[in-house]
């Protein structure tokens, strides 16, 4: 059974899903390396965390005619969006907040990073800055309708909006097993939120690197945390949505959300380097003709199922 | 505050670095990319993301001079602590690398005259003369005169004084004009310079674009600032053209790294980043001349990699369409031209070229793409011919076949605005880098352009 609301959750949670984000950091760092021909050290995948210190010491630019508060509201709202949204993911038997409608303040969170990349773009008052904010909304149109059936999916199969509700449902068979395509579409759409690898389409290294272009110091150091915090929320939900929480044999329920967690990240850190940056144009065609009517369909099993049931 | 002073120093262990070629600093530009490689110092795609300015290649001189103002302008909009880097040849790289950590980690230096970073507009007076303003970020606000009349493209738009002076416009700029758009409709229009030093972009090029959201309504061809007598890519080919005996080998080498940094190119504005370090690096081992059997391997995984992935083609497909008889009418006459297609047609026709002369390297079958008897390339029987000599006018030069009067990137250059109007942002970048103008070769372009 899951335990709601102990007073220190609302600590754990951000530094777990900080962990979990760095520990993604450091292993795209390690393939970064063997990639390059580097040998992998355990300093050399600490490195990229230099990063903070240098964001600290970082002056902040003036830009001309630049929305400097909404610019500032945007770059905030992804990271912070990213932690809000694990306030309702179940790890062990703990969670922040067992809401009734987890599964839908999870996604309302994630639809904010829409509002705040479109911000972090707009407010440089640049054009590539700008591009890379429209392209995410280019995207999120299509990646957001599959990975909301996804999610309805799961919602549906358990009867439940709770999280903790969807875990439990999943007695001895997954969600993963026998909603496999809605799982696949879930992961899609945990790469597409945090615009990381195949889906960095709005930091694209051909608008030099878009949302990112124009920020500097704690904006940019903000802004590529959320996408991390996203890929590590993401993973953290993949584990109750469809691989059934923290139940499993022999080891205790945190250890099986731990274990589960972080196979999901290391197989989308791994994803991300295998294929190229989706440009949206070319990818609302297949969400909108392949992902979304196969989306609906997959909905339509457990429903069915439910149906039957009774 | 030894807090900052220990903050300061950690930030200065990893620098990101700006990597700006200049015209002829190609083999610079390969030593510093490898060095940065090595050294996991990672490159910067705007200035407001680097700490370390580096300018690889020799000063711009009466050709380039424009460039000038427009790294000056990349300069500024650094923001502190930052140092500005030069290497002008390849061997200066490592040290001005490690000058440029030093410096960064001495506090004082990081925060003298601390008071202001970032440039504001009214300050740009000096590089509204500027043509090729679409520094690193393609801004439009720094750029000046990135905001355009749309009335007249060439003229710049009024720019203000100061921007705390009162101005009717947002910080001085000029609003976008109105323009009707493909199907008719008026949407805002706005210029933008692609070039000279843009993140994977062939340095020194200009392309101005009128944009209507992000489609590319006009393209046109800035006075490219480049040229010189000695284009690295195709160094063997102007050797042998004078004269001078230059191994047939040494020019298989030259082609298959010249393909391969394309290829790098392509990949990593396609977002492939993982990819394009891999073809990098083959190029950089080919070029420290790596033997051909420790070589081969890693291109063949490469292409089977690259050019066989599904995505990359979907993603690509019908971009750039190029015919062969287009492009032999174009006057190009190098893989662009071989490949007779797509974007995907031309990366796979480098992939192929370069794991021939990758085969090439051995010594055993020397012949050319264009030799009679094609069994010859494989009869591993045939004698070694370790003295065979290249021939400029039998052998294409990677871009094209030679002609130091009119190198083929030339032609490359001029397919450009025309395959330009009507695309996207992103695939106006792909059909730039499927093309690869070498700007090293547009000297002869740059005289037209200066001359007339």
């Amino acid at each position: 059974m899951v335990e709601a609301g102990a007073w220190w959750t609302p600590l754990a949670a951000p530094a777990l899903l900080l962990g979990l984000a760095a520990l993604a950091v450091a292993g795209d760092a390690a393939l970064d390396a063997r990639g390059a021909g580097r040998s992998v050290t355990p300093a050399g995948v600490l490195r990229p965390f230099l990063a903070v210190p240098r964001a600290l010491v970082e002056q902040p630019r003036r830009l001309p005619a630049s929305d400097r508060w909404l610019w500032r509201l945007g770059v905030v709202t992804v990271p912070v969006a990213a932690v809000l949204s694990t306030l309702v993911i179940p790890f062990g038997n703990h969670v922040a907040a067992d809401l009734s409608v987890g599964v839908v303040w999870f996604n309302a969170m994630e639809v904010m990073t829409w509002a705040g990349l479109w911000l972090a773009g707009w407010g440089p008052n640049a054009a590539f800055s700008l591009v890379g904010g429209y392209r995410f909304l280019a995207q999120g149109l299509a990646y957001e309708l599959p990975l909301m059936f996804a999610l309805i999916s799961a919602a549906t199969g358990a009867r439940s909006l709770r999280v903790s509700g969807v875990a439990e449902a999943q007695h001895g068979l997954w969600y993963a097993v026998w909603m496999p395509f809605a799982f696949a579409v879930y992961l899609a759409g945990v790469l597409a939120f945090s615009f990381l690898g195949p889906f960095a389409y709005p930091a694209g290294r051909d608008i030099a690197d878009g949302v990112l272009g124009e920020t500097c110091g704690v904006d940019r150091l903000l802004l590529r945390a959320g996408r991390w915090l996203w890929l590590a929320a993401g993973a953290a939900m993949a584990v109750p949505l469809f691989l059934g929480g923290g139940a499993g044999p022999w080891l205790p329920a945190w250890a099986w959300s731990l274990v589960k967690t972080l196979l999901v990240l290391g197989l989308l850190v791994w994803v991300m380097r295998r294929l190229p940056v989706v440009r949206a144009d070319r990818y609302v065609e297949v969400a909108w003709v392949v992902l979304l009517p196969a989306a609906i369909a997959q909905a339509l099993v457990p429903a069915l199922v439910g149906l039957g049931a009774g | 505050m030894g807090l900052t002073r220990l903050l300061v120093r950690a930030a200065a262990a990893r620098p990101r670095v700006l990597l700006v070629t200049t015209p002829g600093g190609t083999a610079v530009r390969l030593a510093a990319e490898r060095e940065l490689r090595c050294r996991d110092w990672p490159t910067a795609a705007t200035p407001a993301g680097a700490d370390l300015m580096l300018v690889a290649g020799p000063e711009c001189r009466e050709r380039c001079r424009e460039l000038g103002p427009a790294l000056d302008r990349l300069w500024e909009d650094t923001p502190r602590p930052r140092v500005r880097l030069r290497a002008e040849t390849a061997e200066d790289v490592a040290a001005a690398l490690d000058t440029g950590r030093a410096r960064l980690g001495a506090t004082e230096h990081a925060h003298s005259g601390a008071g202001r970073t970032g440039r504001t507009h009214g300050q740009s007076g000096g590089t509204g003369r500027t043509p090729g303003q679409g520094e690193g970020s393609g801004r439009t606000r720094t750029a000046g005169g990135e905001w355009r009349t749309s009335a007249d493209g060439e003229r710049r738009a009024p720019v203000g004084g100061d921007t705390d002076g009162g101005m009717e416009m947002p910080g001085g700029l000029p609003m976008a004009e109105v323009g009707e758009d493909r199907d008719g409709l008026a949407l805002d229009r706005l210029h933008v310079s692609l070039g000279p030093f843009l993140a994977d972009w062939p340095s020194g090029l200009i392309v101005h674009l009128v944009l209507q959201g992000d489609v590319v309504q006009r393209a046109r061809l800035g006075g490219p600032c480049g040229g010189t007598t000695e284009p690295f890519w195709a160094r063997p080919w102007a050797r042998a053209a004078e004269g001078e005996p230059v191994p047939l080998a040494e020019a298989a080498r030259r082609r298959a790294a010249a393909h391969l940094d394309s290829l790098g190119r392509l990949l990593a504005v396609a977002g492939w980043p993982a990819e394009a370090v891999t073809a990098r690096r083959i190029r950089d081992d080919l070029l420290e001349r790596a033997p051909a059997e420790a070589v081969l391997p890693r291109a063949l995984r490469l292409q089977r990699r690259v050019g066989r992935s599904r995505t990359l083609d979907r993603l690509t497909r019908g971009i750039g369409t190029l015919s062969t008889a287009d492009a032999r009418a174009a006057g190009v006459s190098g893989p662009a031209a071989r490949a007779g297609g797509d974007v995907p047609a031309r990366y796979r026709r480098w992939l192929a070229d370069a794991v021939d002369d990758v085969r090439r390297l051995d010594g055993r079958s020397l012949l050319g793409p264009t030799a009679p008897d094609p069994g010859a390339l494989t009869d591993a029987a045939a004698p070694p011919v370790p003295t065979a000599l290249l021939d400029p006018t039998a052998q294409e030069s990677p871009r094209g076949r030679w002609d130091a009067g009119r190198p083929p990137s030339v032609a490359l250059a001029g397919l450009l605005p025309r395959l330009l109007e009507g695309t996207e942002l992103a695939a106006a970048r792909l059909v730039v880098a499927g093309l690869d103008p070498d700007p090293d070769e547009l000297a002869a372009l740059t005289r037209e352009f200066t001359g007339g």
